[in-house]
């Protein structure tokens, strides 16, 4: 397979990163600086594996693949492999292998479009966004009361942050708050340049895949 | 000679003022002292300046009024801040303000333009329309005139950028003021379990209570209890120095600080804004010492200041007694109590049993000594007349005005809420609220303590069970009807100079030659006359403009109405309406590969492109002309990600395209293209791109670049009519795409592919799937450029594999990148038009030349209705190809320089550029059907009004046959 770039790679770059070819895609597992801060971290996560099927036919189609889809809209669930599936809307899923894509892999290939399967390329970019000022940065970028959703309800809000639309998920890391975060590969760097500017402000910064979504990298590094 | 810091008041209990802190500041050129918690205007006072500011037409001399930002007599301005209002800035240390609106070297005390107040009879109302209106001849010196005398503070271009960032917050409740009823307000919304958020505009809570003392500490008191109350409570947060600058629907409020706009989305809005204590109108009305009772109150009790030595209290309610309690309570002598109404008040306080009170009085006029206020003369009032024939001199050097306040309902209009005129107590008071807003306090028509609190705590209560936090009763108890505000403190006099509006220096009898004028309504007033137009926004002055007009008219106040009550509450910060400024924008996956190549960007739409790629000191025109010149003989290679690239799946896709565009597709081949033009229901082009078809079930088609998302809404919109068994797919962002032209493209491509490129395997407008460089591409055979070429699509993650696999492998050909300039004159050589640069929002298919991609014989498609009118009707023009001649030198035309024939317009350029390739200048444009022929000669009038020849030709200019890009 050729090599996958990560829209994010040339803004991290400058920052020092211990870089790893993760799912083939080069990604900074963790950086050289801001380490040792906790207000707002941000990391690249664009290096999972992921795709998407719509349609009416979509969820009886991931149900003969043997992955079960989250029974309500917006909503998302976590596989036992780690795949996360995501139910944007009524016929419309979003998928994303953790370190193990064997099942993405495997969705892919038999993937093929027919009358209600309609298959999703997607090339977003994924960001893991954390620390302890996470909500100041949330609040300065996006006008969802991301505190009025309970944790356990596995909410995928998709909304508009900073100008971009974005697909937000919150998956707590030892209780800290820890938010997933999608938007198109075209509007990534802007993405990440004004998140990382606010971030700043808050005595934040950019970290690696490991500090915050090491989970995605037990296999696949 | 009242030297520094003598008028400050020994410690008072609250006071808002950290004298163990003190800050040394700059006012007009002067140095002074004040302390931490100081604002500038109460440092001044403490340090005896009474002249802070001179008014906006007049220059007359100004002091503090409210001390409370409902007025801006203290208007001033520092190196980095416009128009800071002085009466509510904090004191910094090294400050260095001035006044402004003062000429000279004067400053303040000698403002240079102070002679305008002897020319006051000879500037009515409307002025500035009377000016403009007549004679005409004047009217640009009147202009010069104004706009050298007008305007407050100057504007500064040499400041650092302050970002401002913007934020959201959520809430149950929002509480707007944190004065007694919005304090109860929000702890009763608490308790029930709503989580709360008082927001005021001072920068401590209490309002009222703690400044409006009456002359003891019982209110201060009061309000410690409140204060404790609220802080156990951790679903309740204060917000100081913040104000709701706006009501939107759904509770959406702007909330402004220092530092930003926050915007708060409530399920509920408590209004405890409150009231703005109003003037009376008497002669010099306005001179420096003559204040409202609470700005007198303020100064006491928050910064310790003594805001006179001897004062004259004018009131018409028991405020005033109590502001005159609070005055001898620290020293200050009250000469007499002036009070408007005829009986006067009922239980005076103790303190003042010695004080002379004057029933049924007025203050005819104040009286000057230099800048400053002197003394007042005093004569009986009755119904809005004063008795002129007997009056009684008193001096002092501050009188206090109490006689009533107006609602500081902004946000309740805002918020579509019906008010209406409460005789009982003379003000403006919410009727019928709208869904889940409350109101409290002042604002809601009840002004003693005991009623605010349960007003408030009634409101609290009502919010948490709108919202289902509470099941409690509803509080009962009977409220009062206490009036403070007397229903016409006017006083007219002979010689004006009784003020209305202080902002704009407005006399009563300005209101009165108005009405004459006809401008009778209130609305018309307001514009007429300025009232309210001021940087204070009326707070201090349309209520009395109001009463004045319904005099006038002879009406109830009811009838007269308001004048409208729009945001913002307060002036805000351009800066902070920015906020951070977010513009989205887009990078291709290539954009740092053409950064580090050079490349000179440009803006398409929300995209970054490269326009060129700069070369050493090659000048952009040089550089555009290089790249296409590489395209033109060897190979070139551009990055067309920007392009909208749509997946069509579905067994009705056919039928679907068939219906969006305006060409036929059902009968595409698989593995083929077509070009495909979109138009909307008025038949006017507004896409077009390229349609291709993968499999019989599969579409793949591309779209203009800045067209991509209303094209894919359109679509998704289009078939929740149409319910066809298709699935559209936007990869825009997904799907990366560059185009490799040249005549040596197909040996570069054939470095990275196994796919046969030959022209019988892969013909022209042809459309594969085959991996490039290992990563799986979409090519199609395209001529755009007119020359051999391949669009080249890839996951956008692995485009850049395959852009550096192509330059590896056309280096051996000197393979030149290049930009959008390049690609625009390339294009143009082969006349293909650019949807929105070549056509407009009226160009139909008809009159931009391209009927060929009609199918008129088609079922259906959107637009084929309007166009079957279209086509019946002569054209007014058509789409056109020139040139210039070889031998032309001159300053060639620019787009949308005008076709002139016979003095008549009868044309225009859309597109032009000089061609190396073709000698001469080639161009595109609409001109009129009667010089549409080939060969005709016209005339386009270029820069300057130089009349320039061209002649039509017909387009292709370059490879009319096409032989090159079908190589």
């Amino acid at each position: 397979m050729a090599q996958r770039l990560s829209p994010l790679q040339e803004l991290v770059a400058p920052l020092n990163p211990v870089q790893h070819t993760v799912h083939g895609m080069q990604v900074a597992t963790a950086l050289g600086q801001n380490a040792h801060t906790h207000t707002v971290l941000l990391a690249d996560a664009s290096c999972l594996p992921r795709m998407g099927v719509k349609g009416a036919k979509a969820e009886a189609w991931l149900a003969g693949q043997g992955v079960s889809a989250p029974p309500a809209v917006n909503s998302w669930l976590r596989t036992p492999d780690g795949t996360l599936v995501a139910r944007l809307a009524r016929s419309e899923f979003f998928i994303e292998a953790l370190a193990d894509a064997g099942t993405v892999a495997r969705l892919r290939s038999q993937l093929q479009p027919a009358s209600g399967v309609t298959p999703v390329l997607r090339q977003d970019a994924a960001l893991v966004l954390s620390g302890t000022r996470v909500h100041e940065l949330l609040t300065q970028t996006c006008n969802i009361n991301f505190s009025a959703y309970a944790i356990d309800a596995h909410t995928v809000v998709m909304t508009s942050m900073v100008g971009v639309t974005v697909l937000v998920v919150w998956e707590p890391i030892n209780g800290a708050p820890r938010y997933r975060l999608w938007c198109d590969h075209t509007f990534a760097p802007y993405l990440w340049e004004t998140l990382m500017e606010i971030a700043r402000e808050l005595g934040g910064g950019a970290t690696g895949l490991q500090q915050l979504l090491s989970e995605a990298l037990d296999q696949g590094k | 000679m009242v030297s520094l810091m003598t008028s400050r008041l020994p410690p008072v209990l609250g006071e808002w003022i950290d004298r163990t802190q003190p800050r040394a500041f700059c006012f007009e050129g002067k140095h002074y002292s004040g302390y931490e918690g100081d604002v500038i205007s109460s440092a001044l006072w403490a340090a005896g300046e009474h002249v802070l500011g001179r008014s906006f037409k007049y220059h007359r001399p100004r002091g503090i009024l409210s001390l409370a930002n409902h007025d801006v007599n203290t208007l001033m301005e520092d190196r980095f801040h416009v128009n800071l209002r002085a009466d509510v800035t904090a004191l910094r240390e090294g400050m260095e303000v001035t006044a402004v609106n003062t000429y000279g070297s004067g400053g303040v005390q000698g403002d240079r333009a102070r002679f305008v107040d002897k020319l006051s009879g000879l500037l009515p109302v409307g002025f500035y329309y009377k000016a403009f209106h007549r004679p005409r001849r004047f009217a640009q010196q009147w202009e010069q005139f104004f706009r050298y005398m007008t305007g407050l503070g100057r504007p500064k271009f040499d400041l650092p950028r302050i970002i401002t960032g913007k934020r959201y917050d959520f809430v149950d409740v929002v509480v707007i003021g944190a004065g007694p009823s919005g304090l109860a307000a929000g702890i009763e919304a608490a308790s029930c379990g709503a989580s709360v958020i008082i927001v005021d505009e001072n920068t401590r809570a209490g309002g009222s209570l703690g400044y409006a003392r009456g002359g003891s500490d019982a209110s201060y008191d009061r309000l410690q209890q409140l204060l404790a109350q609220a802080a156990h409570l951790p679903n309740l947060q204060i917000r100081g120095g913040t104000f709701a600058a706006g009501w939107y629907t759904d509770h959406w409020i702007a909330l402004v600080d220092d530092q930003r706009m926050t915007k708060l989305r409530a399920r509920a809005t408590i209004v405890a804004s409150g009231a703005f204590e109003q003037p009376a109108v008497f002669r010099n009305n306005d001179l420096p010492g003559v204040m409202f009772a609470s700005a007198a109150q303020r100064l006491i009790y928050r910064y310790s200041v003594k805001p006179m030595t001897q004062a004259v209290v004018l009131t018409a309610n028991r405020e005033g007694y109590d502001a005159a309690a609070d005055l001898h309570r620290h020293g200050i002598g009250v000469s007499v109590i002036v009070d408007l109404r005829d009986q006067g008040e009922n239980a005076i306080p103790e303190s003042l049993r010695d004080v002379r009170v004057l029933k049924g009085s007025c203050v005819l006029e104040a009286t000057a000594r230099g800048n400053h206020l002197g003394g007042v003369r005093v004569a009986a009032f009755a119904n809005g007349a004063p008795n002129f024939d007997h009056s009684e001199s008193f001096a002092c050097d501050g009188l206090l005005v109490s006689c009533g306040a107006a609602p500081a309902a902004n946000l309740l209009y805002q918020a579509g809420c019906k008010m209406r005129y409460a005789c009982e107590v003379e003000q403006f008071i919410p009727d019928v609220l709208t869904p889940g807003l409350f109101a409290a306090g002042r604002v809601n028509g009840r002004h003693d303590l005991e009623d605010r609190l349960l007003d408030g705590k009634r409101a609290g209560r009502e919010a948490a069970r709108y919202l289902g936090l509470s099941q409690a009763e509803p509080l009962s108890g009977t409220l009062s009807w206490r009036n403070p505000t007397h229903p016409y403190p006017v006083v007219p006099h002979p010689s004006g100079k009784n003020f209305v509006d202080f902002d704009e220096d407005l006399q009563l009898k300005d209101f009165h030659n108005a009405a004459k004028e006809g401008f009778d309504n209130i609305e018309l007033l307001k514009r007429y006359s300025t009232v309210g137009m001021g940087p204070s926004q009326g707070k201090h002055s349309n209520m009395n403009a109001v009463r004045i007009l319904a005099r006038i008219r002879n009406e109830p106040i009811d009838q007269v109405g308001t004048t409208t009550a729009r945001p913002m509450y307060h002036p805000v910060p351009l800066s902070h309406l920015a906020g951070r400024g977010f513009h989205p924008m887009r990078q291709t996956p290539l954009h740092t590969r053409h950064q580090r190549a050079a490349a000179v960007w440009m803006q398409a739409g929300n995209w970054w492109r490269p326009e060129y790629y700069a070369v050493g000191r090659k000048s952009k025109l040089e550089c555009v002309r290089a790249e296409a010149h590489a395209v033109r003989t060897s190979v070139g290679l551009i990055d067309v990600g920007t392009l909208g690239k749509m997946d069509l799946y579905g067994p009705d896709a056919g039928e679907f395209l068939e219906r969006v565009y305006t060409g036929r597709f059902a009968n595409l081949k698989i593995g083929m293209t077509r070009y495909c033009a979109m138009i909307d229901e008025s038949g006017v082009i507004i896409d077009d791109g390229v349609v291709g078809r993968l499999g019989e079930q599969h579409f793949y088609f591309t779209t203009t670049t800045t067209g991509s998302a209303n094209v894919y809404r359109e679509l998704v919109r289009w078939n929740v009519q149409w319910g066809l068994d298709i699935g559209i797919v936007n990869v825009t962002g997904a799907m990366g795409a560059v185009n490799l032209a040249g005549p040596k493209s197909r040996e570069v491509l054939a470095q990275l592919t196994q796919l046969d490129l030959s022209a019988q395997a892969f013909p022209y407008l042809g459309l594969r799937q085959a991996n490039v460089e290992g990563v799986p591409c979409r090519l199609i055979r395209v001529g755009f450029v007119g020359e051999l070429g391949y669009e080249i699509h890839a996951p956008a993650e692995q485009i850049g594999v395959v852009w550096d696999a192509l330059m590896r492998a056309g280096a051996a050909h000197g393979i030149q990148s290049f930009g959008v300039e390049a690609q625009r004159l390339l294009r143009l050589e082969k006349g293909h038009v650019i949807i929105g640069q070549d056509t407009d929002g009226l160009t139909t298919p008809i009159e931009a030349g391209m009927g060929w991609a009609v199918k008129m014989d088609k079922n259906f498609f959107v637009g084929q209705r309007s166009l079957r009118i279209v086509e019946k009707r002569a054209s007014k023009q058509v789409a056109m190809g020139f040139t210039l001649p070889k031998t032309f030198s001159g300053e060639a035309p620019k787009e949308c320089h005008l076709v002139i024939h016979a003095g008549n317009i009868a044309g225009r350029v859309t597109s032009i550029a000089y061609s190396e390739a073709l000698g001469q200048h080639v161009g595109l444009g609409f001109i009129v059907p009667d010089l549409a022929a080939e060969g005709t000669a016209f005339q386009i009038r270029g820069e300057g009004g130089v009349m320039i020849d061209a002649q039509i030709a017909k387009p292709p200019f370059y490879d009319p046959a096409g032989d090159r890009q079908k190589l």
